[in-house]
């Protein structure tokens, strides 16, 4: 294979990488204290959010990616599957605000600024005393639909440079596999990198954290790149002898 | 035909994640199970079920993986024989799905019973008894549940995987195999229920003697309700509760999420020229696709920010301390 | 051997219950053993001959490696909670094992039969991706989680995953030679790699459920870990269930008895154990109220 599509296929995995971890680094994840209103974000772990954006991602753009056959276009796929996620983050924060608002009477509010940076809407008097704030405020909202497209676009990418048959020429099950790996892999990183829970761009944690998330994604992606080149150069799991 | 196998992949979903949630509230799971956890070590001693597998997402995907796999081996089994005395290839799947989603909810089934025991046996200090009726009783609701969950999702799976058969479309079936279809749309469905569903699970019945209308502070942790109607609360109370909103809001959001998935790519693909045999303009197809998915983020942009800014109106500051 | 040695320690085991003297095994001790015995058996995955029920064998013992690693680690709270780690092990597991079973089948194609060593290559770089992923999770200048034996416990669970992800790849085909697993329709029209998602949450589960169910103040390893060899038994009953249509009866059915009997033994001396240890068992009754 040229060593030019070769240098492609790394430079994408890397992109789709540390993609991924920002995508998590931008979601408003709250973790167990905010099922019970304690704080702000979605109600839920960064490992199941994260995981369950990026699978229906790519469920999006494997079906894209079909219309075309042998040569998906890179860039269409990969925004596809980044809208595909947006759109799951969206209505899963629109609904819980539902339910936060007329199940528990209560006003989505951020816990770490004291005005909404987008919006100027005053927070710290419709929050609760002795609580971190509740629900899925405006810019959280905002932060949770840039992290969606941004980490939908990531996970996609890694599988549409793999799968089509202008670059790694893969089987459709064997990118899928390589794609998920590599991208749980930096995203479980930038979990650890948050410490499990982030109020999303606003939050001062964001701006701490940032560098130190996208360089550790870069490393792992590298390295989780360099072992794939090697399995493409061997020759066992690429296109000539595909089915 | 395509646009009605969609109609009846929302419908399944819809009722998908609505019984994902309630199963996730029958055996108190994921996130509010924090406080369940919490209880005992505080002194609160309780009848609820301690079920603590692992996140809602992986663990309903392990019932749905192996729902889709039995699928298909029974259905890899059972079509040579069907094509060979020429019946319809329907007879295979209306075997091969629910007997996959038996055995998935079966091994989830003892997949729950084991983790209350490990989880109360591992709070011997706290003096936190195992009552058998509350492991026991429990076993079977949380099965039957699941079993819904697991049959819709495998059903959804198998629509997508066989598309082109049964839309008479070539090109429109998903390309995945079935049991990665099923991992896929199980982890999904689990971190909807966990996001949404168990909102009004943790704030809303766990804590239901606290007041109405503010979060739960940090110091109320623990402090569960224990008490029911009619003496001790065991956790299928709650999923009656849950079932008159909580489960249909998780529904709804499962159900829109597909609706606009699938209704989006497949008005791209008529728009790009979609005809029996093949797809003439996949690039225009795609770009519509990505287009109409950008509209509606911006209208639920724009739902949000009335929503947020109504509450707000209506509800006013914090009132009292 | 390899055959006798574990029997010999699960026979062991439900004599004792839950006194089970397996302290002997420690976690290093366990660890260089599950290691040994798995490599030599996915070294030996690659001929047909080798039957499903010692690759099997194989698996639960990298999966209980696996499970013991995972409780090590995530026991000083890793903030995001136990499932992140075993899934991030599989996650490295499935890239690990593309890259093994592809280097292995292409320098087996190049030299000949001793070319299967290829497959410790793919394991090896696996290792040290896990030992670095280990040492950026735990450093001062990156994420510095101050987590002692961070970076051993990545490294561990890197190589388990892989491990696993080639024994039951290898169980399902016959082989874990790429061409077969990726490309050979043992099944109706279907290759081995459709599986790939079951192998993966089974193998998962078997490492994150254990630590995740037992969690508390009175937690015990033995007992924890009896749980990891139990889902390694279903793990055992559902391949074999696949194995029954593409390799055939003898060996799917001796693999289906296998998972069987490891389940039930492992189940009852794994609820026995529970109900021994907890503060009380009662039939149904009320609860202590606090104060009044």
């Amino acid at each position: 294979m040229e060593p030019i599509t070769l240098v492609i296929i790394l430079v994408c995995i890397i992109i789709g990488g540390m993609f991924g971890s920002l995508g998590v680094h931008l979601l408003p994840v709250g973790g167990a204290p905010a099922a019970m209103s304690t704080a702000t974000g979605i109600a839920t772990g960064c490992v199941m959010l994260m995981t369950g954006s990026a699978m229906t991602g790519l469920f999006t753009a494997s079906t894209v990616a079909n219309f075309w056959g042998t040569n998906p276009d890179v860039f269409l796929v990969s925004l596809s599957g980044g809208v595909g996620a947006m759109l799951m983050m969206g209505f899963t924060m629109l609904i819980g605000n539902l339910i936060y608002i007329f199940g528990a009477g209560i006003v989505p509010v951020s816990g770490r600024v004291a005005v909404d940076p987008i919006t100027k809407e005053p927070q710290t008097e419709y929050k609760t005393p002795r609580t971190d704030g509740h629900g899925v405020p405006n810019v959280a909202f905002y932060s949770g639909m840039i992290g969606g497209l941004v980490g939908g676009f990531g996970g996609a990418l890694i599988y549409v440079v793999l799968v089509s048959q202008g670059y790694a020429g893969f089987s459709v099950e064997t990118a899928v596999i390589v794609a998920l790996g590599i991208f749980i892999a930096n995203a479980i990183m930038a979990a650890y990198n948050i410490g499990g829970t982030i109020e999303g761009f606003h939050d001062p944690k964001f701006k701490e954290r940032i560098v130190t998330g996208l360089t550790c994604a870069f490393i792992v992606s590298l390295m989780c790149g360099i072992l794939v080149l090697i399995a493409i150069e061997t020759g066992a799991l690429a296109a000539g002898g595909m089915v | 035909m395509l646009f009605a196998w969609m109609l009846v992949i929302v419908f399944l979903a819809f009722v998908a994640c609505m019984f994902e949630d309630l199963e996730s509230d029958i055996g108190s799971q994921s996130n509010p199970n924090s406080q369940i956890q919490l209880a005992p070590e505080m002194g609160y001693i309780h009848r609820y079920y301690n079920k603590a597998i692992s996140g809602e997402g992986l663990s309903n995907a392990l019932a749905c993986t192996i729902s889709g796999t039995i699928a298909l081996l029974l259905l890899l089994m059972l079509e040579p024989m069907l094509v060979a005395k020429d019946m319809p290839l329907g007879y295979a799947a209306i075997l091969a799905i629910p007997v996959g989603a038996m055995v998935g909810s079966i091994v989830h089934m003892v997949r729950c019973s084991t983790c209350h025991l490990g989880r109360e046996s591992a709070h011997k200090r706290f003096e936190q008894p195992i009552f058998l009726d509350v492991w026991i009783g429990h076993l079977i609701p949380i099965a039957t549940h699941n079993f819904l969950t697991v049959i819709c999702i495998t059903a959804i799976a198998y629509i997508q995987s066989h598309l082109t058969l049964l839309s008479g479309v070539s090109g429109a079936s998903n390309p995945f195999p079935l049991p990665l279809l099923c991992l896929i749309w199980g982890i999904t469905v689990g971190a909807i229920g966990s996001s949404t569903g168990d909102i009004h699970y943790g704030t809303e019945r766990a804590f239901q003697d606290k007041p109405f209308g503010e979060g739960r502070r940090v110091v109320y942790h623990g402090q569960i309700c224990r008490y029911g109607d009619c003496g001790i609360r065991t956790s299928k109370d709650v999923a009656a509760f849950c079932a008159k909103y909580g489960g249909p809001a998780t529904g709804l959001t499962f159900g829109l999420i597909v609706l606009f998935e699938n209704w989006r790519t497949v008005i791209g693909m008529v728009l790009g020229g979609l005809t029996k045999t093949e797809l003439a303009h996949p690039g225009v197809a795609a770009g519509y696709g990505i287009g109409i998915g950008i509209g509606v983020a911006i209208v639920l942009i724009v739902l949000n920010t009335w929503l947020v800014k109504w509450a707000r109106a209506k509800y006013g500051p914090f009132v009292g301390e | 051997m390899a055959e006798e040695e574990t029997k010999g320690e699960e026979e062991k085991k439900p004599k004792e219950e839950f006194k089970l003297s397996f302290d002997y095994f420690n976690e290093t001790r366990l660890g260089i053993l599950a290691l040994i015995v798995g490599v030599i058996i996915t070294i030996a995955a690659y001929s047909p001959s080798l039957p499903a029920l010692v690759k099997g064998i194989g698996v639960m013992l990298v999966i209980l490696w696996g499970a013991d690693s995972v409780r090590k680690t995530a026991r000083y709270g890793l903030g995001t909670g136990v499932p992140s780690i075993g899934v991030l092990a599989v996650g490295f597991g499935l890239v690990g094992a593309m890259t093994g079973m592809a280097i292995g089948s292409a320098v087996y194609d190049m030299i000949g039969p001793a070319g299967i060593l290829g497959i410790l290559i793919g394991i090896g770089l696996m290792a040290v991706i896990g030992y670095v992923s280990g040492i950026l999770a735990n450093g001062d200048k990156f994420i510095n989680m101050k987590i002692p034996g961070l970076e051993r416990g990545m490294m561990e669970l890197a190589v388990a995953g892989t491990l696993a992800i080639i024994l039951e790849c290898s169980i399902i085909g016959g082989t874990w030679d790429a061409d077969t697993i990726l490309r050979q329709p043992v099944l109706g029209t279907v290759p081995p790699v459709a599986f790939v998602a079951l192998m993966f949450i089974m193998a998962g589960f078997g490492m994150l459920q254990p630590l995740n169910s037992c969690l508390g103040a009175d937690e015990r390893r033995g007992r924890t870990l009896l749980m990891a060899i139990e889902i390694g038994g279903i793990n055992c009953i559902i391949l074999g269930l696949i194995t029954v249509m593409t390799l055939g009866a003898v060996q799917g059915a001796s693999l289906i008895v296998l998972g069987a009997i490891v389940w039930v033994v492992f189940y009852r001396a794994y609820v026995k154990a529970c109900l021994e240890e907890s503060y009380e068992v009662v039939g149904t009754g009320m609860i202590k109220t606090l104060g009044g």
